[in-house]
């Protein structure tokens, strides 16, 4: 295949991917049918069966990946939309994403320094917790490597889905709030389609706290990346 | 005319649109983007762009009905864009043996310890405040 080729059929095998994991997910409600797991699985038994390494796929799958940029400046409408629960619930959501990105950043260094792991892959597993775009921002900011930090966010959100609704179950949360944060800061996306389930109010309230860890990380890579230099 | 072909153009409207705004999106990122690496700031130019589109809308200067359609058709469709860099795996052959358990134990815990530590936080929060307000 010349590599003009290679680059169109690979972009359309992950569309296609994609496809195949929206409409299994139509028909069939299974963990295995998470679109995030399944469109992952397709892309990557499909390299494995063609022999095709990583540089090869990405001829094509970089033009998918341009589209975070985008994406990122998207954010601003739904931040805009929920202004008013914005200003209701401030100083609760500042509660919530403080502790949370706390957590998430500070122990991720912690535990991963505790087993030993190579200095990239715990920059990579840092922002693990916040959604893609700005997870693979701040892991090019601070040394470590985007798409193995966009691994580690595929993983936090597969898993963080399921985690989470058992989570939901053992904890006394009385409120929405808490079951909101809890979701969106602990599962990103995943987590808020988890706590739309939950009800209306938990989802509105994922995707807002999603959206905060999100900036909030955006704040603390360019911090981060002017104290190492 | 019958109530399909009118269904069917509203459907196209809608896709036309959609796809309008998120051209227009992609055309501000592409701005802030080329913005942020000329004046050589540290901050991605998505984040920029961000910022740029929330000043806009927050001034009034753009009314939020020009590009919701498009925002949300970027942000549904997000996995789609991400998806790619999950195949830096084919890479990583590492990841299959301790090193993936440890990388996995790290995301665990993570999970855990994030959703239980934001979710009580909260909780603590709203019932330290109502009990303040009484």
């Amino acid at each position: 295949m010349s590599a003009n080729h290679s680059a169109l059929f690979w972009l359309a095998a992950t569309l296609a991917a994609y496809v195949v994991s929206r409409v299994a997910r139509h028909y069939v409600r299974a963990w295995w049918t998470s679109p995030l797991l399944l469109t992952c699985v397709l892309c990557l038994g499909l390299t494995i069966g063609l022999h095709a390494g990583y540089s090869e796929y990405m001829r094509g799958g970089q033009w998918l990946l341009l589209l975070l940029g985008p994406a990122t400046v998207a954010f601003a409408v739904p931040i805009y939309e929920h202004r008013a629960l914005i200003k209701r619930h401030w100083p609760t959501l500042a509660v919530g994403v403080t502790v949370g990105c706390g957590l998430a950043f500070g122990g991720g260094w912690l535990l991963s320094g505790l087993l030993g792991l190579s200095q990239e892959m715990r920059l990579s597993l840092l922002p693990r917790s916040v959604t893609t775009p700005f997870a693979m921002d701040f892991a090019r900011e601070v040394g470590g490597a985007p798409d193995l930090a966009a691994v580690c966010v595929i993983a936090t959100g597969i898993l963080g889905a399921s985690l989470g609704g058992m989570l939901l179950k053992v904890l006394p949360l009385r409120t929405a709030l808490a079951r909101g944060a809890m979701l969106g800061m602990g599962a990103h996306g995943a987590g808020v389609a988890r706590a739309l389930e939950a009800g209306e109010e938990e989802g509105a309230i994922a995707g807002l706290v999603m959206i905060l860890a999100g900036v909030t990380c955006a704040l603390i890579g360019p911090a981060i990346s002017l104290l190492e230099s | 005319m019958t109530l399909e072909t009118t269904k069917m153009k509203n459907g196209l409207r809608g896709l036309v649109e959609t796809a309008a705004q998120a051209a227009a999106l992609i055309g501000l990122w592409w701005l802030c983007d080329a913005a942020v690496r000329a004046a050589g700031l540290p901050i991605p130019g998505g984040v920029a762009g961000m910022a740029v589109l929330l000043a806009l809308l927050a001034s009034g200067a753009l009314p939020v009905g020009c590009l919701r359609l498009g925002a949300k058709g970027l942000l549904n469709h997000m996995l789609l864009f991400f998806v790619p860099a999950a195949v830096v795996l084919r890479d990583h052959a590492e990841l299959l043996g301790s090193t993936g358990l440890k990388v996995l134990a790290v995301i665990i815990v993570g999970i855990v310890s994030v959703m239980a530590g934001t979710a009580l936080a909260v909780e603590l929060h709203i019932r330290l405040r109502s009990r303040h307000v009484r």
